[in-house]
């Protein structure tokens, strides 16, 4: 009986550590950092201040030849890296760049657990805010506040208020590489050919409603649908977090969604957009059916304005003009606000080379790296006359692109979808969570609204 | 080896004994090595972790059972869990069981094709599951799938929407599992059915049993030893997994099939809380320990072993 229970337990055991093996990487790494967490515990706490001598180090050695260690990713797949990164490297040509590339779904979780076994990244591309928020509280981010305040050569103004949206506490850690507001993206053939008027800033959701009914079409597979609402909840959240009557962090805004889903629900009821719980089962990417002109409308964020660059036009397989408009809302806002999805990059705390990795940060981020971002259609984080001209003139390259895309790029106010909040990652599971109960439509908008309130205010209490 | 020094007569009993043990040991030892990094000292950890504060990067701070009075009285997700986890295990171990015997005794059978046929039934278990999950959620797809194609042609109204339903994705990722897995233990089984001696069915026909009789007298049995081992791989099985979910449904909708293997990977590695996440974690080994113990004792019962 004895051996027994010995062999069940070793049953036991074995299984849990077949589950402890998913994090494997996580757990052994983690042993070691706990060992010296007792040291290395306080340091990483002093890391929100760095050190004076570091700051003098700056001037000195960027004539040394030293080697920073960049983590990213789809690195391989993504040509305006390799451009700014080789135009960086003429500018500094004492520092080398080493790339450290991992897959682009789990980068978040793989960087996390690589920085708590105290890996020495110089530079750390985020993927978002919540889990920059994360890292700096677990000490595993660099921060910048002195780096910011004497160098001379640093325009903060440039980046319409997003580098103080990258603080936590008092503290900035990051700076933004791409910024991607939210814009209603239309196909103007689909609108000519239902000669309805194209969209305009300062829709209400009710107008976005009317004229997805008035633009959907067809039966089967040659269907038009109206508009089309990708599964993430931030195309739901996004409407109203643009007038800040929703934030994301604060349970108490969370009742203005109610209104939203309802909208949106009874556009999906109604046949105007694609159902959620058909685009979720079958992965359906939000990309190919604007493509396809299946859809008229849809909100997505500027990176698809790259992508729309890249294969719609002349010769292409898909054809047609396009344009886009400011996001819908019901508080009457027309341009004013942006939201959207940083891209922060910041210097790791384990990081050998502090000050060049600044030098790159700075350069990615600033104008030179922006201008380089502009040309391939993406958004960057820094803007400027010459950024926005750039995106003017997207037309005589790309003839199906609208005209005065630089008006959607220089907001009032630059808003993170997501704010910097050490809980993000876990608010944000939550509302997904109870975003697929609404739209599969498994309880009611009112009862999902009210789950996100309950647990996220226990989440933010404990 | 051990013969030569057992001829010599010379090397006394306890160093023979001795040296034996150290080759035993010695042949141990790699797997041993492996087992006690990879596996022993993480769950001794995440057992110190599970009484402890720790996102990773701060320090480690002990806060003593603060994760369990949380996890039972302020974690909503880790009861929806807990029950998920159950409704799963509890549903999917017989159907596999039953399924994985039924078809081993029709492909015991002299059946013409009968390779084919079993080759076929193992087919989902050497795909990768990511292959098997999308196939499968293509065929559930609510609006498009053929599944649903077939039970409207059928005259069903309103089909089940399964995965995209809070009261249908468990069912069909139960589903998933059982296709995927049945296969193998169908094999298993099969292996069990060809060790019963054909002279125990020939004296049973001879006393006149009939099919059912003679599956209940003879076979059943012969395989009880074989079925209690898949009993126990499934339950182990099931419990701890989170895959399937992980790629279907992401746990959703809603929380409909988050089961607790998936609660404990997002409470470490999505929200950082590696000791709430180890406290969930010793809930679940604690679980499938009794499991495990109380089949133990069954066994001994029903194989007189």
């Amino acid at each position: 009986m004895k051996k027994k229970l010995v062999a069940a337990m070793m049953a036991a055991v074995m299984t849990i550590g077949l589950l402890a093996g998913c994090g494997g990487s996580g757990d052994s790494a983690g042993g070691d950092a706990a060992a010296d967490n007792a040291s290395a515990g306080d340091a990483a706490t002093e890391d929100a201040a760095p050190a004076e001598p570091q700051q003098a180090e700056v001037a000195e050695a960027t004539t040394e030849d030293v080697t920073i260690k960049v983590a990213l990713w789809d690195y391989s797949n993504t040509e305006y890296y390799k451009t700014i990164f080789d135009a960086f490297q003429q500018a500094y040509p004492n520092i080398s760049i080493d790339v450290v590339e991992f897959t682009a779904d789990e980068y978040e979780d793989v960087v996390t657990t690589q920085l708590g076994g105290k890996q020495d990244f110089d530079v750390v591309f985020m993927k978002g805010t919540p889990k920059l928020a994360a890292l700096v509280n677990q000490g595993h981010v660099y921060a910048i506040d002195d780096l910011l305040a004497n160098d001379a050569d640093f325009n903060k103004d440039a980046y319409a208020g997003l580098v103080d949206e990258l603080s936590l506490d008092g503290h900035t850690y990051a700076l933004p590489f791409r910024y991607d507001n939210n814009l209603l993206y239309y196909n103007k053939d689909l609108f000519d050919a239902a000669g309805v008027a194209y969209p305009e800033d300062g829709m209400s959701m009710a107008d976005y409603h009317e004229l997805a009914k008035q633009l959907t079409s067809g039966e089967g597979n040659d269907k038009v649908y109206g508009a089309h609402i990708h599964t993430w909840p931030s195309n739901v959240y996004m409407f109203p977090a643009r007038t800040e009557a929703f934030k994301f962090d604060d349970p108490t805004t969370y009742e203005n969604l109610t209104a939203y889903y309802n909208e949106i629900l009874a556009m999906q009821d109604e046949g105007l957009v694609q159902d959620y719980g058909m685009l979720k089962s079958s992965n359906i990417h939000y990309s190919g059916v604007f493509y396809n002109q299946q859809v008229a409308m849809m909100q997505m964020g500027t990176w698809y304005i790259n992508m729309l660059f890249e294969n719609v036009g002349e010769g292409k397989e898909n054809n047609f003009n396009w344009g886009v408009c400011s996001i819908p809302n019901n508080d009457g806002m027309g341009l004013g606000n942006c939201i959207g999805g940083v891209t922060p990059v910041c210097i790791g705390a384990y990081a050998t080379h502090p000050a060049e990795a600044w030098q790159f940060i700075k350069y990615v981020c600033g104008e030179e790296g922006a201008k380089v971002l502009a040309s391939c259609g993406i958004i960057p984080g820094y803007s400027s006359d010459a950024v926005g001209a750039i995106f003017d003139a997207a037309p005589e390259t790309y003839p199906n692109a609208p005209e005065g895309l630089s008006k959607y790029m220089n907001c009032e106010k630059n808003l993170p979808e997501q704010p910097m909040n050490a809980k993000g990652g876990e608010i944000d599971s939550i509302i997904q969570e109870e975003h697929s109960a609404i739209m599969t439509k498994s309880i009611t908008a009112e009862e999902g609204v009210q789950n996100m309130i309950d647990r996220v205010t226990t989440a933010l209490g404990q | 080896m051990g013969k030569a020094s057992s001829t010599g007569g010379q090397v006394k009993a306890s160093t023979l004994r001795r040296r034996k043990t150290l080759v035993a040991y010695s042949f141990i030892l790699p797997n041993l090595i492996g087992f006690f990094v990879f596996t022993f000292v993480p769950i001794v950890f995440s057992l110190f972790l599970s009484f402890c504060e720790w996102d990773s990067g701060n320090p480690i701070k002990f806060v003593g059972l603060k994760n369990f009075i949380t996890m039972f009285t302020n974690d909503k997700s880790f009861w929806i869990s807990l029950t998920n986890t159950i409704y799963y295990t509890v549903v999917t171990t017989p159907l596999t069981l039953g399924l994985a015997l039924f078809l081993a005794v029709l492909m015991n059978k002299p059946l013409k094709g009968r390779v084919f046929f079993r080759s076929v039934l193992f087919f989902p278990y050497v795909a990768s599951l990511v292959a098997i999950a999308v196939v499968w959620m293509a065929l559930f797809n609510p609006e498009k799938g053929p599944v649903n194609g077939i039970l409207m042609a059928l005259g069903v109204a309103n089909p089940p929407r399964w995965a995209a339903s809070t009261t249908w994705a468990m069912p069909t990722i139960i589903g998933l599992t059982v296709w995927k897995g049945m296969g193998y233990y169908m094999i298993v089984y099969l292996a069990a059915l060809q060790g019963i001696s054909r002279e125990l069915y020939e004296a049973a026909s001879l006393d006149g049993a009939n099919g059912w009789q003679q599956f209940w007298n003879v076979t059943w049995p012969g395989i009880l030893p074989t079925t209690f081992y898949i009993l126990m791989m499934l339950l182990v099985a099931t419990f701890k997994s989170y895959d399937t979910m992980y790629i279907t449904t992401q746990g959703g909708p809603g929380e409909a099939t988050k089961v607790l293997a998936y609660h404990i990977y997002n409470q470490a590695f999505k929200n950082a809380k590696f000791g709430y996440a180890s406290a969930v974690a010793m809930v679940l080994l604690v679980i499938i320990l009794i499991v495990t113990l109380i089949q133990f004792k069954y066994e001994k019962k029903f194989t007189n072993d």
